[in-house]
């Protein structure tokens, strides 16, 4: 019985306040008219005083000898505790302090005295703080040797206990009555079982409480109370007498350790609460504070009384003991409680009496309990029946009335519901009224102004105006006016429209009452409007009955129907019908309709000049090509021999013979009429001759000029090809110029002394060489590309364009002094090829995308010309040096007229492939020709004329065809007689072409 | 340095927005923009650079004018289209609610009324304006004038149409607007010049139209509504033009009973009360005409092609002669501007058909009937328009408006689609014109039979005769003859072009000539070395020619082969030709015989002189052969050398263009190519035709 009292304890703070006020309200010095003040005072120290409750059983636990002795393991735990309880002596000193500050607390507190009751609380608070870390100490393993002190404790502040009781002032003496009521009961059922669990948690409750202890200051307390609850729980099941279930008391323990924590939380805050009001010392909580003090002094004060009650209840007859004192079996007293009957009539009390009081905390927790929450009188719930006896249930009956196969959340029970309270919730769940005796428009009921309810008060005392009662003067005349209209009939009365006036509405609408037009004013017509093409008008093909060629044979009307309808150039296909009578109606006429109305509204329109003139007025007029005679026409001499690409040709300057070298290292000398080879000589077994030209010049020689390889070749030509007079020029020349470099200065030093590396060395080749013609050869250290002669023929350039020696790609040979220059040029990008100026002393050089010119003689750069090309091939300059041709890679032939500017005076795109080579005549016939690799030449007529006023005149004049594109090569090389209209080719097929 | 400009401030970017950015700004729905841009005439735009226009990348398909829908933000429609909103909204809560009375009545009180006067007024400034844009919506109200009326196209729509088509159509009528027409596998096709404009219009044939499941009948009903609205501002006024009033008066009774022209009664606006019956006559014109017609019935020699008469006026002015061509009024006629230098350009040549005079006249003097199987609405139509005053029609096509019934004397043509009528039987009596006007009724005829003393034509006969502007010779129309084809009066014959009107050898090309005479002569020969065996082989003719020799003379021999078939061939076509273009002149077959007299002549010789060849047991053909061989040979490497140089001089000349004038001349040269090329074909096909024709009529 005391075990269940006990029990009450465990109830979480919520409760356990309503409780207390509950039997607050129980007694009859409590009115509902009570201060409210009061009431929230009396929450906190209720709150409160759990909290020194449950620390104030801790304490008892180890103070109370009955039960401990009994326990055999009890009294071994006993004797080793007993070992270490010298060392608790500080802290059991530390509580006599304690305990007896707190009896003078009381004492203050009778006395009133404010001041000190502040100061004295907190320091109270510092103690119990202390404690809590005594008590720490004590489950550390030493409770045992710590309960004989307790005892003793206890004894001596019995006596103030009592005496505090009497003091207390008459206001507040019924609460404390009751406090003391319910805590004394309490206090005597955990003394028997705190021992019990003291011996367990000896040994395995240590962690639990340290972690109580680390969480804060008055968290201790809060595991105080849990250890109580817990063992309450325990007792409502177990006989505490039998050893054998200790074990699974202690399982128990163990399940519930890790739960205890979230409901230890509340205790805890609720006592942060106090703590700060303790802090915050103000005026208002200073009653609470003298409350809480002498609360406290009471509550100590019981710990130490064993029966404490008694005399209580002879004082205050008010108060109506609720239960009877009876003898245990350990001759103890026992106190048997009647039935509480709560008062439900105070607004805590509004909602309906829950099945269950743990309160708000889930069943979960419960899990481990045969019972599921207690009662009011703290008596367990049992747990309804589940499993297998509910399975035997209901293999036994029939599914009850209002079964609904829910549990319900509180109790654990099935949720039964009645017809009624389902019909409700199907209605509810349909957004029907609730009920069939709702009405969802009820009469109003005029609280203010019905019958018997009038408001006595008018809002306004003014009287009521006059112009209440008095007709309006304005309303009258208009009133007057509406007579009048409608008197003389300016006003119709409304008369709804019959359909008759709807209609002869609607056709006056229907047609045209006015003319639009009336006052029509032409507007000029504005660029953006562009009024929609008409259709147009239909041709012989659209007839019924058409002329028979327009009529589609089986082809076409194959292709016509298997085409798609978009592709179709007409939407119908030509019909022929012998009668009107058999033309059949046209499936697609609403179809087209339609489509053209899409077009009129959603085709985009745009303005579009259609040109309606004759192509051949385009066409630009061009003289004759019969007037510009004579022009080379046919291919009259083919040159075969050489094998591969025949890379470059030259006519000698007497115009009998063509030179031309080739892949194959070879150069050779053909009969410009007969085509027939002359002469040949194989300069190198690997290497291809890149340039052949002949010495030109005013001195009648026969100089063959060959670059193959790194090495220029000076050629004699043999076979009696020259006269013996031209032949010892011709030596001569090449000779005369060993003589020049013996007396040559010592060629130029760098810095350091040492002779400059020479970049090119003329030597005499070797006899049999020579024996062959070569005279003379002159080795460089880049492979020349192309070779340009200056008009006497003492001069020449050549080009090496290689990346790797930018400075030296462009050398100028002097043969009478066999000596080789490299002039500091600054190009950008590689240089290309170069041309003497026939007249002046310019030098014309052409990189990839420019050609500067260069006065040699004053050495700096006299123009640079923009061809615009990517990629220049080749240039050739007129021979009265004032225009100059540029051939490119990308397919244009530029003519740049050196008078008029940088950019070129005419673009000719007229190839479909790279032009690599471009000539003019220059021998006076202005005619100019252009290879490409497209494998045509172009001849074309290109007037200069003296007059600076007129332009250059180009005309095409001929396309001469025959070189085969071979590797996507075609004409290599392109020159001109020199006096006649001959034009000379060669081609990458291994041809050298003569054209007349 | 100036300021920097921000980007798509200016230019494209301003000018030109998106279909979503527009219908954004007007705050209005999808459909109701496109009907605001059908009513307003607005159409989106093509800029010069999308790139530009567009500020996404992704590329807008709709582009328009900034300014139009600027414009747009203050048209009065867009507040209609909100009430209409507003008031569909009620009607739907007043359904939901279950109160239809309230519906009905928020329905006809409050649906506004949309007019468009002040669009037509504002996209066509002048009168003249409208009428340039007439092809489209004439097009439109006649289709849907012959539509059956479907929950689509509500039935007052169709009538509405009818009639403002049909109001149109009187003013054609009384003015003799209409200029040419053209009978299509589509429709009939009119074009009438109204105050200087040429409008065309597309008539679909009155068979039930096939709308597919594609077409937007909400589209269309938009365009029918700006279009009526048009059209009878046009109609208002070009009848107040003539002194008409506007709406006539439609009998309702006559036109239930399907009298379409002639249930308008069109009034004069000065006397208005006085109705004048649009079919009603003249009757002294009537009388006077009808005398006429009679005196032409009863001359000898009826000539239908010369069944022209002079009338009052035309009579002043010829000297009491007959007049031989009655579309030659001295005043009216128009004068040919031919230039003299052929490369000139050439001129924009006025109009060869019907001036107002000579649509006045052209059918002036007739009577005519329209048999049960033609196309009452069409011809009636034409033939009014063009003068005929009295047309009768069969009680089947509709009992009002009908001049006179079949049986009427005073008919002077009638125009049938039947296959052959046959001549009245021998019985029948053979009475004079001036009997069967009084009795005539009473002659009991049987059906199906010709009724004397009037012209039967097709109906084509009117249209041909309407665009040549003079009537056709009725003989090539009679029922049943193989009618000639229907041509086109609006093909303009261009250089290079194909001309069905003019025969084959006038327009070819010299190559095509060649290549062609060479085909037939090779087919010559082969012929000829197959007939090595002797026997008779067909001959190769034009088969025109054959034809006509066929109707007229009957040749003598068999049909030999001819050496010099291909020459002949030549001369007959142009002979030929002339012959063909001649027929109109000289409405007789007098030169066409005398032609044909001297080409059988010489034919009869050539086949002599080959006949004694083989009786000299010569074989000078394969001499001849060789040499002509020889000869074509040689002709054809000169022809293809000289066009082989004239290309190299084209190619020679293009090289001096610049790039975009030479691709400019490039894609003209393609499509002149092209064209040349569909003329070939017509070409090369009239010429498989004419040899098809030509062989079996021989054999």
């Amino acid at each position: 019985m005391a075990a269940r009292l006990d029990g009450k304890a465990a109830i979480p703070g919520q409760d356990r306040r309503r409780k207390f006020v509950l039997e607050l309200k129980a007694t009859s010095g409590y009115k509902s008219e009570a201060k409210l003040e009061l009431r929230t005072m009396l929450d906190r120290l209720s709150s409160l005083s759990m909290d020194l409750k449950s620390m104030h059983a801790v304490l008892l636990g180890f103070s109370s000898p009955t039960a401990f002795t009994t326990k055999t393991t009890a009294s071994r735990k006993k004797l080793q505790l007993a070992a270490t309880a010298p060392k608790l002596r500080p802290g059991l000193l530390d509580m006599q302090v304690l305990l007896a500050r707190l009896s003078t607390l009381v004492d203050a507190d009778s006395e009133a005295d404010s001041c000190v009751l502040v100061d004295e609380s907190i320091e109270t608070v510092a103690a119990i703080l202390r404690v809590v870390l005594i008590r720490d100490l004590i489950s550390g393993g030493c409770r045992d040797s710590i309960s004989e002190a307790s005892k003793q404790l206890r004894k001596s502040s019995g006596d103030t206990c009592m005496e505090t009781n009497h003091t207390l002032p008459g206001g507040h003496t019924a609460l404390n009555w009751k406090m003391a009521k319910t805590v004394v009961p309490q206090r005597a059922g955990q003394k028997r079982k705190v021992v019990e669990v003291a011996q367990v948690e000896a040994e395995e409750g240590n962690g639990q409480l340290e972690i109580g202890a680390l969480n804060g200051e008055f968290e201790g307390d809060g595991e105080g109370e849990d250890v109580v609850s817990e063992d309450d729980s325990d007792e409502g099941v177990d006989e505490y007498d039998e050893e054998d279930d200790e074990e699974g008391v202690e399982d128990d323990d163990d399940e519930l350790a890790s739960d205890e924590i979230p409901s230890s939380e509340e205790g805890e805050e609720d006592v942060r609460q106090q703590l700060r009001d303790l802090k915050t010392s103000n005026g208002h909580s200073e009653p609470a504070q003298s409350l809480m003090g002498s609360d406290t002094a009471k509550a100590v004060a019981v710990i130490a009384s064993d029966t404490p009650v008694k005399p209580f209840v002879d004082d205050d007859a008010a108060d109506m003991p609720n239960y009877t004192i009876t003898t245990d079996a350990n001759g103890n007293p026992r106190y048997i409680y009647g039935e509480i009957d709560p008062v439900y009539d105070s607004d805590d009390s509004d909602a309906a009496i829950p099945g269950n009081t743990i309160g708000n905390i889930p069943l979960s927790y419960y899990d481990a309990y045969p019972h599921i929450g207690y009662d009011i009188n703290g008596r367990c719930i049992a747990r309804p029946a589940k499993g297998e006896a509910l399975d035997s249930l209901l293999d036994s009956i029939d599914i009850p009335e209002g079964w609904t196969g829910l549990t319900d959340p509180a109790t654990g029970k099935p949720l039964e519901l009645t017809a009624e309270q389902l019909e409700t919730l199907k209605k509810l769940t349909r957004n029907e009224t609730p009920g069939d005796g709702y009405d969802p428009y009820p009469d109003m009921v005029e609280w203010f102004t019905g019958k018997g309810k009038e408001e006595v008060m008018p809002l306004s005392g003014a009287p009521e105006p006059k112009r209440r009662f008095v007709p309006s003067m304005h309303e009258h005349k208009r009133v007057l006016k509406m007579v009048k209209a409608i008197r003389e009939g300016r006003i119709k009365p409304y008369r709804a429209p019959t359909e008759e006036d709807r209609e002869r509405e609607e056709a006056e609408h229907d047609f045209a009452t006015y003319d639009v037009w009336a006052t029509e004013q032409s507007r000029p017509d504005h660029v953006m409007n562009i009024p929609a093409p008409k259709l147009p008008p239909p041709g012989y093909e659209e007839s019924y009955h058409p002329p028979p060629e327009y009529l589609p044979d089986d082809v076409e009307r194959q292709t016509w129907e298997e085409q798609d309808e978009e592709d179709r150039d007409r939407d119908f296909l030509p019909r022929d019908h012998a009668a009107l009578r058999k033309v059949p109606g046209y499936e697609q006429f609403v179809k087209e309709k339609f489509e053209r109305c899409l077009d009129l509204y959603l085709a985009p329109r745009v303005r579009r000049s259609k040109l309606n003139i004759d192509p051949e007025s385009l066409l630009p007029k061009l003289p004759d090509p019969a007037e510009l005679k004579p022009f080379p026409t046919t291919c009259t001499t083919i040159c075969r021999g050489h094998e591969g690409k025949v890379r470059s040709i030259s006519i000698d300057p007497s115009g009998k013979w063509i030179g031309s070298g080739g892949d194959d290292g070879t150069v050779r000398v053909w009969d410009i009429l007969t085509g027939r080879q002359l002469w040949k000589i194989k300069l190198s077994k690997e290497e291809a001759v890149n340039v052949v030209s002949w010495r030109p010049g005013p001195v009648e020689t026969c100089i063959l000029v060959a670059c193959c390889g790194e090495t220029i070749y000076f050629l004699l030509p043999q076979n009696d090809l020259c006269t013996p007079e031209t032949e010892a020029k011709s030596r001569d020349l090449l000779d005369a110029g060993y003589g020049y470099a013996a007396t040559a200065p010592a060629p130029a030093k760098t810095s350091t002394g040492a002779t400059k590396p020479s970049l090119s060395s003329w030597t005499r080749p070797p006899t049999p060489l020579q024996d062959r013609g070569c005279l003379l050869t002159l080795t460089l250290h880049t492979t020349p590309k192309t070779l340009a002669w200056h008009r006497r023929g003492d001069y020449f350039s050549t080009v090496s364009p290689s990346a790797t020696a930018v400075s030296t790609a462009i050398a100028i040979h002097t043969l009478s002094k066999h000596q080789t220059q490299h002039p500091r040029l600054r190009l950008r990008g590689l240089a290309q090829t170069t041309c003497f100026h026939p007249l002046k002393p310019l030098f014309f050089v052409a990189t990839k995308t420019k050609v500067r010119i260069y006065d040699l003689q004053a050495q700096r750069l006299e123009k640079e010309l923009l061809p615009g090309a990517k990629w220049i091939s080749s240039i050739s300059l007129h021979p009265q040096g004032s225009n100059l041709l540029v051939a490119s890679y990308d397919k244009r032939l530029l003519w740049h007229d050196l008078e008029l500017g940088a950019t070129p005076y005419k673009v000719i795109r007229h190839h479909s492939k790279a032009v690599r080579a471009v000539a003019f005549h220059m021998g006076g016939l202005p005619l100019l020709a252009d290879g490409s690799d497209d494998g045509t030449l172009h001849v074309l007529h290109g007037k200069v004329v003296g007059d600076l006023m007129v332009n250059a005149a180009v005309v095409p004049l001929r396309v001469l065809r025959g070189h085969a594109v071979v590797g996507s090569l075609g004409v290599l090389g392109v020159e001109w007689h020199g006096r006649e209209a001959w034009c000379v080719s060669c081609g990458a097929d291994g041809t050298v072409r003569v054209w007349t | 340095m100036g300021k920097i400009k921000k980007k798509g401030t200016s230019g494209n970017a301003k000018n030109y927005i998106t279909r979503s950015q527009a219908v954004r700004k007007l705050q209005i729905p999808l459909p109701d923009f496109r009907r605001l841009c059908i009513f307003k005439g607005i159409y989106p735009r093509e800029p010069r650079s999308k790139k530009r226009a567009s500020k996404s990348s992704t590329p807008s398909t709709t582009f328009y004018y900034t300014k139009d829908i600027q414009y747009l933000l203050h048209e009065p429609l867009l507040e209609k289209f909100r009430d209409q909103k507003a008031l569909a909204k009620k009607i739907s809560k007043a359904l939901g609610r279950n109160e239809v009375s309230d519906a009905a009545r928020l329905e006809r009180n409050l649906t506004p009324r949309i007019r468009l006067d002040h669009i037509i007024k504002e996209r066509y400034p002048t009168f003249v304006d409208a009428l340039r844009d007439m092809d489209d919506a004439l097009s439109m109200l006649f289709l849907f004038a012959n539509l059956p009326s479907t929950e689509n196209v509500p039935p007052k729509a169709v009538a509405k149409c009818q009639r403002l088509t049909l109001e149109f159509e009187h003013y054609l009528i009384r003015t003799h607007s209409l200029r040419k027409s053209f009978l299509s596998i589509k429709g009939i096709y009119y074009q009438a010049t109204i105050q200087g404009q040429d409008v065309l219009w597309l008539v679909p044939y009155r068979f039930v139209q096939r709308a597919g499941t594609d077409i937007d009948f909400r589209i269309m009903a938009t365009f029918v509504e700006f279009y009526t609205t048009l059209l009878s501002f046009v109609n208002f006024r070009l009848y107040t033009s003539i002194g008409l009033v506007y709406p006539p008066k439609l009998d309702a009774k006559s036109e239930e009973s399907g009298a379409e022209l002639s249930a308008f009664q069109l009034e004069n606006q000065g006397n208005a009360g006085q109705a004048e019956v649009a079919e009603a006559l003249d009757t002294e014109m009537h009388s006077k005409a009808q005398a006429e017609a009679d005196r032409l019935l009863s001359l000898p020699e009826a000539e239908a092609g010369t069944a022209e008469t002079g009338d009052v006026q035309a009579e002043a002015l010829t000297a009491g002669d007959e007049p031989t061509a009655v579309d030659e009024p001295a005043s009216t006629t128009l004068d040919q501007f031919t230039s003299l230098d052929p490369n000139a350009d050439t001129l924009l040549q006025p109009s060869l058909t019907a001036d107002v005079y000579t649509a006045s006249q052209l059918f002036e003097s007739f009577t005519v009937f329209l048999s049960r199987e033609t196309p009452r609405h069409p011809l009636e139509f034409i033939l009014r328009a063009f003068g005929c005053k009295r047309v009768g029609w069969d009680t089947s096509l509709g009992e009002p408006g009908a001049y006179c019934s079949e049986d009427d004397m005073r008919i002077t043509h009638q125009i049938v689609d039947r296959p052959d009528i046959p001549l009245p039987s021998p019985p029948l009596t053979d009475g004079g014109l001036d009997t069967d006007d009084e009795d005539g009724p009473a002659v009991a005829r049987k059906t199906n039979e010709r009724i004397p003393g009037r012209i039967y034509v097709q109906p084509q006969w009117v249209w041909d005769s309407v665009n040549a502007g003079q009537l056709q010779r009725a003989d090539l129309y009679a029922p049943g003859a193989t009618l000639p084809p229907h041509l086109s009066p609006w093909v303009k014959p261009k250089k290079g072009g194909y001309d069905p009107t003019v025969p084959l050898a006038e327009q070819e090309t010299a190559a095509e000539a060649e290549a062609d005479s060479e085909e037939d002569e090779l087919e010559a020969d082969e012929a000829l070395e197959e007939a090595s065996d002797g026997e008779e082989i067909e001959g190769v003719r034009g088969d025109e020619e054959a034809r006509e020799l066929e109707d007229e003379v009957i040749v003598d021999d068999g049909m030999d082969v001819e050496l010099a078939a291909s020459d002949d061939d030549e001369e007959d076509d142009i002979l030929d030709t002339k012959a063909g273009a001649g027929i109109d002149e000289w409405g007789g077959f007098s030169g066409d015989e005398a032609g044909d007299v001297d080409e059988s002549t010489r034919e009869a010789r050539a086949h002599q002189a080959e006949l004694e060849a083989e009786a000299l047991g010569h074989m000078p053909q394969s001499g001849k052969n060789d040499a002509k061989k020889q000869a074509r040979e040689a002709a054809q490497s000169k022809r293809t050398k000289a066009e082989r140089e004239a290309l190299e001089d084209v190619e020679r000349r293009k090289l001096m263009m610049p790039r975009r004038k030479r691709k400019m001349f490039e894609k003209m040269v393609y499509s002149n190519a092209k064209k040349d090329e569909e003329a070939e074909r017509l070409r090369a096909k009239k010429r498989k035709i004419e040899k098809q024709g030509g062989k079996p009529k021989a054999g």
